[in-house]
């Protein structure tokens, strides 16, 4: 959930840079905006990419045509993982986000599992519902037509049933789960490996059901794509997120920095990358079934320095930039803007050489594996350079608070403060 | 940058009458240092009774007093507690996967000797080990076993929260708390300011209450439809109000620590003591409560108790503090 911050919302009221050579926040806030839109349209072109990769699957099951439906997927989440740093700040996205990104997930709700797996879960009766052996499903004492998997019946049925975060029916991880089925590897060498055949129809079909699995498939990426376009529309022109971002600079910016700061620390840093080194669990990795973690981290790091130095590489290798957030904290403070920027390349220079290790051939879930020293190392590498960047990013908001100009603020009014 | 605040902690170590200070200096030598050296103290006492008889009703009282010392100090998620993964390896919760008795049942399973050693047990996963790793062996199916796996287990889990406590107090002593101190001074990278000594400190009080209200109360809570009292925290050993209770008091002299010397709180102390009010006359020592409507509403009026602590303390401390919370690890999903 989103966390309100911080220092620009609580302490400012107007958003007037006082400095010559500082952009308008306006300006600001429209690269801003300007780079949520491409980015939420590279991920929408990419998933029908996905969509049509999925239905060649479909139509004609086969390791070639499996194969290239996970490639699709994979090409996918480059753009969406760069998307993520739009999230904590702004509701909007906060909100929605659950439908296509949604993990850690008891896959036991969509297909059949092992059942000496994780997925089991106690505390979830649902974690084993298996919607597509089953047409007929009882969920909080409700009975559930299951007969046709729709779209409406993932997203509005069974995703989050009895209010159980782990139940992801719907997006991108759904998908993987479908394509790659459960990665059964442990800590040791190898993805998921699903046969296309749990696809074929009639004669040859494995693990029983292939047409219901199809089916919700076929609907999962459908509801993607369509997912995907209500964020696109957020961010065009008079779309309800890039209009919130507009109505309130003082807002504007401090969402900016937020969804930096939540999604380097709290968010990436803590509860994707270190908590499962802690753990030595592999379930505890973002893209658990493909063993593609490794380029979501990466993305995620990259999507952060795209929002801060406001300029984004789209999927066909033009540039969409303009006055960015750095060009504000420049004309505050030079030396925390200069600090941030090194540091955002130094944490996606590490996130760099945890995916260089990955396609090396040491997968995330290896590197969190007990004894992995060297793994332990990379990730370690990654968070630290993750929690280092926070603290600049606090410097930022600091920057900026303690020289925009303030109306009535306690803090400020207050002889006692501090306020660098 | 060592000599002087080393002086100036040691000075302020040396009796808990000694005149009050301002905000950080006052928060480290009055709260800070002393609840660690609690935690290690209690820590130690029950590593010790675990090497004389291993037995869960031997290890209950002890488990119990280190548990209530860990309240004292857990809401500081900053330093030398977040080197190594010792926060979480000393209270691995919520742990809704139950990540942690899976491990330590397959530990029990596997038996093997080399996790029960001192070195073997840094590399254990956290959700197996600290508090909840022997609440489990103290209070669970397995608080009766008496094998010698299960024994060797819990010496090696007392004596890893032992050594991780006082790793911890030590490393304040060190350094960490020099860091704060000299906040601002030249060569203290980590602290450029003092109001970034200050904000770290203020974002563990808030991140402190926002756990109570949102884990220790929330989780149960659950929904109104979908109450969730099998999800309170500590449940086994029936202390998750008390839980909330400890780590309500130690949030409020931290916050009248970093309040000294700046201005009166009286917004804070008085939502505190509500909260303390509230949580006193709660009979419900694991929220059982919060499945029928009548008792649910007594853990709903802790809950927002809570949250207007909450929200007194980061407008009021926070004035006086001249800084708004940070970054903290609860933010993001």
């Amino acid at each position: 959930m989103m966390k309100p911050l911080m220092a620009l919302a609580a302490t400012t009221a107007l958003i007037t840079p006082a400095f010559a050579d500082a952009p308008a926040t306006g300006a600001v806030l429209d690269t801003y905006a300007d780079l949520a839109e491409a980015g939420y349209g590279d991920a929408l072109s990419t998933a029908e990419g996905l969509q049509a990769a999925v239905a060649a699957l479909i139509a004609a099951p086969s390791e070639e045509t499996l194969s290239a439906a996970k490639a699709a997927w994979v090409a996918a989440r480059v753009p969406y993982q760069q998307t993520e740093a739009f999230r904590f700040g702004n509701p909007i996205v906060d909100d929605w986000e659950g439908k296509v990104n949604a993990w850690p997930l008891d896959e036991g709700l969509i297909d059949y599992v092992d059942m000496d797996s994780a997925a089991v879960n106690e505390e979830n009766e649902l974690a084993l519902l298996n919607i597509i052996a089953n047409p007929k499903v009882t969920i909080g004492g409700t009975e559930v037509d299951a007969t046709e998997i729709t779209p409406a019946l993932l997203g509005e049925t069974l995703h989050e049933a009895e209010g159980i975060e782990a139940n992801v029916a719907t997006g991108y991880h759904a998908i993987e789960f479908l394509l790659w089925g459960q990665d059964l590897n442990g800590t040791d060498a190898g993805a998921g490996a699903r046969p296309y055949t749990d696809f074929v129809q009639g004669e040859g079909c494995t693990h029983d059901n292939c047409d219901r699995r199809a089916a919700y498939l076929q609907a999962a990426t459908d509801l993607l794509v369509t997912d995907l376009q209500e964020m696109v529309a957020n961010w065009a022109e008079g779309g309800a997120a890039r209009t919130a971002i507009e109505a309130d600079p003082k807002a504007g910016v401090s969402a900016i920095l937020t969804g930096m700061g939540s999604l380097s620390y709290g968010e990436l840093a803590g509860e994707r990358i270190k908590l499962g080194l802690m753990l030595h669990d592999p379930e505890e990795e973002h893209d658990c079934f493909s063993d593609m973690t490794h380029l979501s981290h990466y993305y995620d790091g990259v999507g952060i320095r795209n929002v801060y130095t406001g300029s984004y590489t789209r999927v066909d290798g033009t540039v969409v930039s303009g006055p960015s957030i750095s060009d504000l904290v420049k004309a505050a403070d030079p030396a925390v803007d200069a600090q941030l920027r090194s540091e955002l390349d130094v944490s996606v220079g590490a996130l760099g050489e945890m995916k260089a290790a990955a396609e090396g051939g040491m997968a995330f879930d290896q590197m969190l594996a007990m004894g992995n020293e060297e793994g332990a190392a990379i990730i370690t590498k990654a968070v630290d350079a993750l929690v280092t960047q926070t603290r600049s990013i606090e410097r930022a908001v600091a920057a900026l608070g303690g020289e925009i100009e303030v109306e009535g603020s306690d803090s400020l009014d207050n002889p006692n403060a501090v306020f660098q | 940058m060592r000599l002087l605040p080393l002086a100036a902690l040691f000075l302020a170590a040396q009796s808990v009458l000694a005149p009050a200070q301002a905000d950080v200096p006052e928060a480290i030598s009055k709260e800070i240092l002393p609840g660690y050296a609690g935690f290690t103290a209690a820590a130690q006492a029950l590593s010790d009774a675990a090497q004389a008889d291993c037995s869960s009703a031997a290890l209950q009282a002890p488990w119990n007093a280190t548990f209530d010392a860990w309240l004292g100090v857990a809401h500081l998620r900053l330093g030398p507690i977040e080197d190594k993964g010792r926060a979480l390896a000393i209270a691995f919760w919520p742990d809704p996967k139950a990540i942690g008795a899976r491990q330590t049942e397959s530990m029990l399973k596997a038996a093997d000797p080399a996790l029960v050693t001192a070195d073997g047990m840094a590399q254990v996963s956290v959700a197996a080990r600290g508090l909840f790793g022997l609440e489990r062996l103290l209070y669970g199916a397995e608080a009766t076993d008496t094998g010698a796996y299960a024994c060797d287990l819990r010496r090696a889990l007392a004596a890893d929260l032992a050594r991780m406590a006082q790793e911890t107090e030590a490393e304040w002593h060190g350094g960490y708390a020099d860091l704060l101190l000299t906040a601002g001074a030249e060569g203290n990278t980590r602290f450029l300011t003092r109001a970034e000594a200050r904000q770290a400190l203020f974002t563990q009080l808030i991140s402190g209450l926002e756990f109570n209200a949102d884990q220790r109360l929330g989780r149960p809570l659950g929904s109104f439809d979908k109450p969730r009292p099998e999800r309170a925290e500590a449940l086994a050993s029936g202390r998750s109000l008390r839980d909330v209770a400890l780590s309500l008091k130690a949030l409020e002299g931290f916050a009248r620590a970093l309040a000294q010397g700046l201005g009166e709180i009286p917004l804070t102390e008085a939502a505190f003591a509500r909260a303390h009010d509230v949580a006193a006359k709660l009979d419900d020592p694991v929220f059982a409560g919060v499945a029928e409507p009548g008792t649910r509403l007594k853990v709903e009026i802790l809950q927002q108790s809570v949250r207007a602590a909450h929200d007194a303390a980061l407008s009021e401390i926070g004035a006086l503090l001249g800084v708004d919370a940070g970054f903290n690890s609860a933010d993001g999903d």
